[in-house]
């Protein structure tokens, strides 16, 4: 039993490469879904990144805030930045520089590396930025306009191309809702929304563009036609000639005003064809060197239409040139601009056609052949090449109603990016449901009489041998692929199996945009289903509460926060049950809970109130549920004939000052595969393994501490409790618990009183081990009872709660951890691995147990019995190795959890994060020792034996003459 | 007293603000800078204050309005490491001489104390703006290569080799000496036949079937062999 020592210290010198990632197995078990959001219309276009190069990269910021170049002929991301939330977008034109304006800052951008020119940030809110157009060319970089909100009032800022820095700022006096910027070459113009809310009137301010003096100002009134900023469909861009435009209540007519022009609001009649109009857009160039020509699209409930408009710059008379006809469905309308021309690409379901804004001839026409599983188009950004004489070609990058982002090259489909899979905000694993026939038969078979039961026997397998000559024929290549082949769990692309390793599973994730996703783990992350769920209006996010998986009849229970729930079956993805948001009370969170009718997903209401449930389907277990002012309370169920009621056992309340950030229990799933660590001198420290723990973390602002409290679930008894002094409470706090052993992570700085002491600034990783006794062998005041109780735990009335013995120590880490989550695996034998999001570096990293170790010995090496053990020296600072990185050269941006679940085999866990983008991996925290891996080569095996082989048929005879010859010749 | 001295501490970084630049020189490590991905960031965190900024297309990083404070400067980067930073930056004070600097940086090392200081960096100020460097430690290495059989690694086996150079000698012996000069061939035979091999193998003759069966059969051989010289002479 006792294992010799120098062959511990073989198992720890090997021990980094089990937790790397191996290079032939990076890229091929992990799959990764690299996402931008979806691209909203005004942002997302195509432009040159180098301006004397002709090739265009598709550019977008996305709904996400996420600014990112895709390359337009594969789809792939070339560079991406998470920016703060939605925001503009604008490309300078000539110059290969975007900027963009989100949250309180301006950035350029270069558009082939992705690296910030420069960026300035100020106190206002970015309500638009646009780029400022010189007359004459080559006076160096373009200057930007960026409008803000301050304190409710309109700010515009020219700032310099070349660095940002102000060159002129205008003040708006009055408190008019700051609206959008936009110049021709003489003037620049602010156009803000004077009124309240319902019912605005447009007041355009005409600015000098060299000193930021105003010129002039009027109000245009749109008798009660703009509610809200977004009825003003559009204030033309950089056109020769920017307009303004709304429609009128009854989306009868449309209303126009040539910005700088005071008196002349037109209007231009929209044609009904199909009954009602329900949606009005606008499409203009956005160069001024355009022709001052526009689009406007309008839609009905069953077909769209649109009408060309050319501006007459000199008299300021608007005319409709021509018109595009009806069609029925929904389509898309872009714009592109080559020089002067405009060119207007319209995709509809049917075909792609691009016109000229001069004329109603058809350029180009092309039949389009995209999967329908997108759905309808809704919005595109186009680039329309002239080839030659009378031949165009046209790509579309075209949003779908299936949230698709699908590139459509002259009508053909040529990449799609699953946009809608981004911003998710809840995942749950799914098993794939086996295929129960023969299970039932054979059940049936052991049910019946022998004879009966032999002959059915006898007949299903001569049925069985309908399908022999198939084995046979796959056969060669089943044994040739498992020879050659270098993936463990072949998979075949769209089939739902389960495999004999339990890698393929599910997972049903729920976006914020109120979708839902079936995402295949064996299948290297494929979209096997999509499912819009529920419409989220605009502005708003799907607020997932908690899904449960129901795994033996297949069925994922979805449940939001304001009351809706949804069931999908998990294979097909089809919506069983549906209830709409606002019919049932409001859901605060859900929880699983077991019942006596079966295990169910409870949702609990607002202020923690679970409210009354029937008896039978009443929780077996206490519920700990966050109250209305933070507080942490425990509820246990009570029967009362025919319904249980909620309880409340215990309330905890961390003192006055103090917040609740934090609430985490053990895994539902948290097998312990020993009671006790067995120490060097065979003795044993016996785990506290408590299922009923939960670790409260509440921090306290004005002291800047963090507080962490382990609570009893049962009793409410605090059983451990600790401080820390200087902690950024603004900062990610976050923590994680399984087995017998708790970890948070936290950034702890330097106070003014503790100045004196050994001190030090950084990131904190703090890990702290629950045992009954410090004593090894010792059971602690339970001693050998099999069974305990929370609430009276000795014989002795009101004793003290048996407190566990607390092993803790503190780590360095180099980077902030914005989510933990702990490695399950089936039986729990497997040394269990701490996954930690790192935000900064866009990366997951696996941290093992055995580097967190509270007992590690410090300051001294370790002794013989210590390194028996397993135990190494303290090192203060725990530096994340490249190759402890589970997403290695993989950015895995905004992670906003990390779920795990045990496959088949002991060793290995699947690893799933979402957030904007979508991850997946296996992880073998002990490497994995129940496979034959990529290490155990096939081919090397068959190789020697058949070396082997040919030796003893070559060698044998030459052998056998020798042995003959031999007997003669000494005969 | 700590709630007094953490307002002062939250007060202070309003009070000015200061422009910070951290370039990547081009080094050994990294020879071109330029070629670092544009997620690269870094980020002065300090308690409840933290800037975040992107890598420029000069591979700078640009701090603008830094309030004052003693700073831990990070670099993020997918492919390198770099190596972290403390950054103090203060009040102005404007004595008549101007020494003061308003930032300093030092080296630091994770896991020591705040105060201990490492190797000064010296920060520049033009036309209002701290410039220093950043030093790049080495690239990240995220795979590790599986072990796996390569013939050329099994020819590094000693024991291969010896074998090898033995077999060499056995199979490659005859041949040279068909090859070798007559007279050099003749002179080397009769050196051989001069001195007999003294260290003949006993076990090259071994009848391990005749040991086995019990007989004394190498004494046995050895009388009749010399029987039969004895024969020759009598003849």
């Amino acid at each position: 039993m006792r294992l010799p020592i120098n062959l511990l210290a073989l198992t720890l010198s090997i021990l980094p490469s089990t937790l790397a990632v191996f290079a032939d197995e990076a890229y091929n078990t992990d799959y990764h879904h690299e996402l931008l959001g979806l691209p909203q219309p005004h942002t997302t276009f195509f432009h040159r990144p180098r301006s004397d190069e002709k090739a265009t990269l598709l550019y977008t910021l996305s709904d996400l805030g996420v600014l990112g170049a895709v390359h337009p002929g594969t789809g792939k991301v070339v560079w991406r930045h998470v920016l703060e939330g939605e925001g503009y977008l604008r490309p300078v034109e000539g110059e290969g520089t975007l900027v963009s304006g989100t949250g309180k800052s301006v950035q350029a951008w270069d558009g082939m590396s992705g690296r910030q020119l420069w960026g300035n940030s100020f106190a206002g809110q970015v309500k638009d930025v646009e780029v400022m157009e010189t007359v004459a060319a080559g006076e160096g970089e373009k200057d930007i306009l960026a409008l803000f909100e301050e304190e409710g009032k309109a700010v515009l800022r020219r700032l310099k191309g070349g660095s940002g820095d102000v060159k002129w700022e205008y003040h708006d006096a009055t408190e008019d809702l700051p609206f959008q910027v936009s110049t021709n070459v003489k003037d620049v113009f602010v156009v803000s929304l004077h009124g309240a809310r319902g019912g605005y009137n447009v007041k355009v301010s005409i600015l000098d563009p060299v000193t930021g003096k105003k010129i002039n100002e009027y109000t245009l009134t749109t008798k009660g036609d703009v509610h809200a900023p977004e009825d003003v469909l559009l204030v033309g861009a950089n056109s020769a000639a920017p307009i303004i435009a709304w429609t009128d209540k009854l989306m009868k007519n449309l209303k126009v005003n040539i910005l700088g022009k005071s008196g002349n609001l037109q209007t231009l009649p929209l044609k009904e064809s199909d009954g009602e109009i329900v949606k009005v857009t606008i499409h203009a160039p956005d160069l001024v060197q355009s022709l001052p020509h526009f689009l406007v699209h309008s839609h009905s409930a069953v077909s769209n239409r649109a009408d060309v408009y050319h501006i007459n710059i000199a008299s300021g008379i608007i005319n409709k040139e021509y018109e595009l006809p009806k069609l029925p469905g929904k389509g898309a309308l872009s714009t592109s601009s080559q020089d002067a021309n405009v060119y207007f690409t319209r995709t509809t379901q049917d075909e792609v056609i691009i016109v000229s804004s001069a004329s109603h001839g058809i350029l180009g026409r092309w039949p389009v052949k995209v999967d329908k599983t997108h759905g309808s188009f809704v919005y595109g950004a186009a680039e329309v090449v002239h080839k030659g004489t009378d031949s165009y070609a046209v790509r579309s990058a075209i949003l779908t109603s299936e949230e698709d982002w699908v590139m459509v090259r002259n009508g053909a489909e040529a990449w799609t990016r699953v946009e809608g899979l981004s911003g998710a905000v809840a995942a749950e694993w799914a098993e794939i449901p086996e295929s129960e026939d023969l299970a039932k038969t054979l059940e049936a078979e052991a049910h019946s009489n022998p004879l009966s039961a032999y002959i059915h026997r006898c007949q299903r397998h001569i049925n069985d041998l309908q399908y022999l000559p198939g084995y046979l024929q796959e056969l060669p290549f089943r044994i040739i692929g498992s020879v050659f082949s270098t993936d463990i769990a072949s998979h075949k692309a769209g089939v739902l199996v389960r495999d004999n390793f339990g890698f393929n599973k599910l997972a049903i994730v729920a976006t914020q945009r109120g979708r839902v996703y079936g995402i295949d783990s064996g299948g290297h992350g494929a979209v096997v289903w999509s499912l819009k769920a529920f419409d989220i209006p605009t502005g708003k996010k799907w607020d997932v509460k908690g899904i449960w998986v129901d795994s033996s009849n297949g069925i994922a229970t979805i449940r939001g926060a304001d009351g809706e729930y949804i069931l999908v079956q998990t294979v097909t993805g089809k919506a069983t049950e549906k209830m709409e948001p606002g019919n049932w009370p409001s859901v605060q969170s859900a929880a699983v809970v077991d019942s006596p009718s079966g295990t169910w997903i409870l949702p609990i209401g607002v202020d923690g109130n679970p409210g009354e449930v029937p008896a039978k389907w009443a929780p077996k277990e206490n519920i700990v549920v966050q109250g209305k002012n933070g507080e942490v309370k425990g509820l246990k169920f009570d029967v009362q004939g025919s319904l249980a009621v909620p309880i409340t056992v215990w309330t905890f309340q961390p003192p006055i000052g103090q917040k609740i950030i934090g609430v985490t229990s053990r895994p539902a799933h948290d097998p312990v595969a020993s009671i006790g660590r067995v120490l060097a001198d065979r003795t044993v420290l016996y785990k506290y393994l408590n299922p009923n723990i939960v670790l409260v973390t509440a921090v306290s602002e004005e002291s800047a501490t963090a507080i962490f409290y382990l609570l009893d679930s049962v009793s409410g008894d605090v059983l451990y409790s600790t401080t820390h002094d200087g902690v950024d409470t603004k900062q990610h706090i976050t923590s994680a618990m399984s087995e017998n052993w708790f970890v948070y992570s936290l950034w702890s700085d330097i106070l003014p009183t503790t100045s004196g002491l050994l001190a030090s600034k950084g990131y904190q990783i703090v890990v702290s081990e629950l045992y009954e006794s410090d004593v090894p062998n010792d059971r602690g005041p339970l001693g050998a009872n099999s069974n305990s109780s929370s609430l009276e735990p000795t014989d002795v009335a009101n004793a003290e709660p048996a407190l566990p013995h607390v092993f803790s120590q503190t780590f360095l880490i180099p980077e902030s951890i914005s989510h933990m989550s702990v490695t399950k695996t089936g039986q729990g034998i497997t040394v269990r691995q701490l996954l930690c999001t790192l935000t900064s570096s866009n990366s997951i990293v696996g941290i093992p147990r055995t580097i967190l170790d509270p007992r590690r010995p410090v300051g001294r090496d370790p002794t013989a019995a210590e390194q028996e053990e397993g135990l190494f020296r303290y090192q203060p600072v725990i530096d994340f190795d490249p190759k402890m990185i589970l997403t290695h050269k993989r950015e895995v941006i905004g992670v906003k959890d990390v779920i795990t679940a045990p496959a088949l085999l002991e060793s290995t866990s699947l690893v799933f994060a979402y957030g904007i983008d979508v991850f997946g991996t296996r992880v073998a925290p002990s490497a994995a020792f129940d496979i034959l891996g990529k290490s155990f080569n096939k081919l090397s095996l068959v190789a020697t034996v058949a070396a082997l082989g040919v030796g003893v048929v070559v060698l044998g005879p030459m052998a056998r003459k020798k042995q003959i010859n031999a007997r003669w010749q000494t005969a | 007293m700590r709630v007094s001295n953490l307002i002062t501490l939250l007060v202070l970084p309003l009070a000015l603000a200061i422009h910070i630049r951290v370039s990547i020189p081009s080094s050994q490590q990294l020879p071109h800078p330029n070629s670092l991905p544009a997620s690269t960031h870094a980020t002065l965190t300090t308690i409840s204050n933290t800037y975040s900024a992107p890598l420029r297309a000069d591979n700078t990083f640009d701090f603008r309005n830094v309030s004052s404070g003693s700073y831990l400067l990070d670099v993020h980067c997918h492919t390198h490491t770099f190596a972290p930073l403390r950054v103090d930056v203060r009040e102005v004070v404007i004595d008549e001489v101007g020494s003061d600097k308003e930032v300093n940086v030092w080296g630091t090392f994770r896991g020591n104390e705040w105060n201990n200081k490492g190797e000064a960096v010296q920060a520049q100020k033009e036309e209002g703006t701290w410039t220093f460097g950043v030093k790049v430690q080495g690239g990240k290495d995220y795979f590790i290569e599986r072990a796996g059989f390569s013939p050329l690694g099994l020819l590094k086996n000693p024991m291969i080799l010896i074998a090898g150079f033995s077999m060499l000698i056995v199979f490659g012996m005859p041949y040279i000496m068909d090859n070798m000069d007559p007279e050099l061939k003749a002179e080397f035979e009769e050196r051989q036949k001069a001195q007999p091999n003294p260290a003949a193998n006993p076990l090259q003759n071994f009848d391990a079937a005749a040991w086995l069966a019990g007989s004394t059969s190498s004494s046995s051989k050895k009388t009749e062999v010399l029987s039969n010289v004895e024969r020759g002479i009598t003849r």
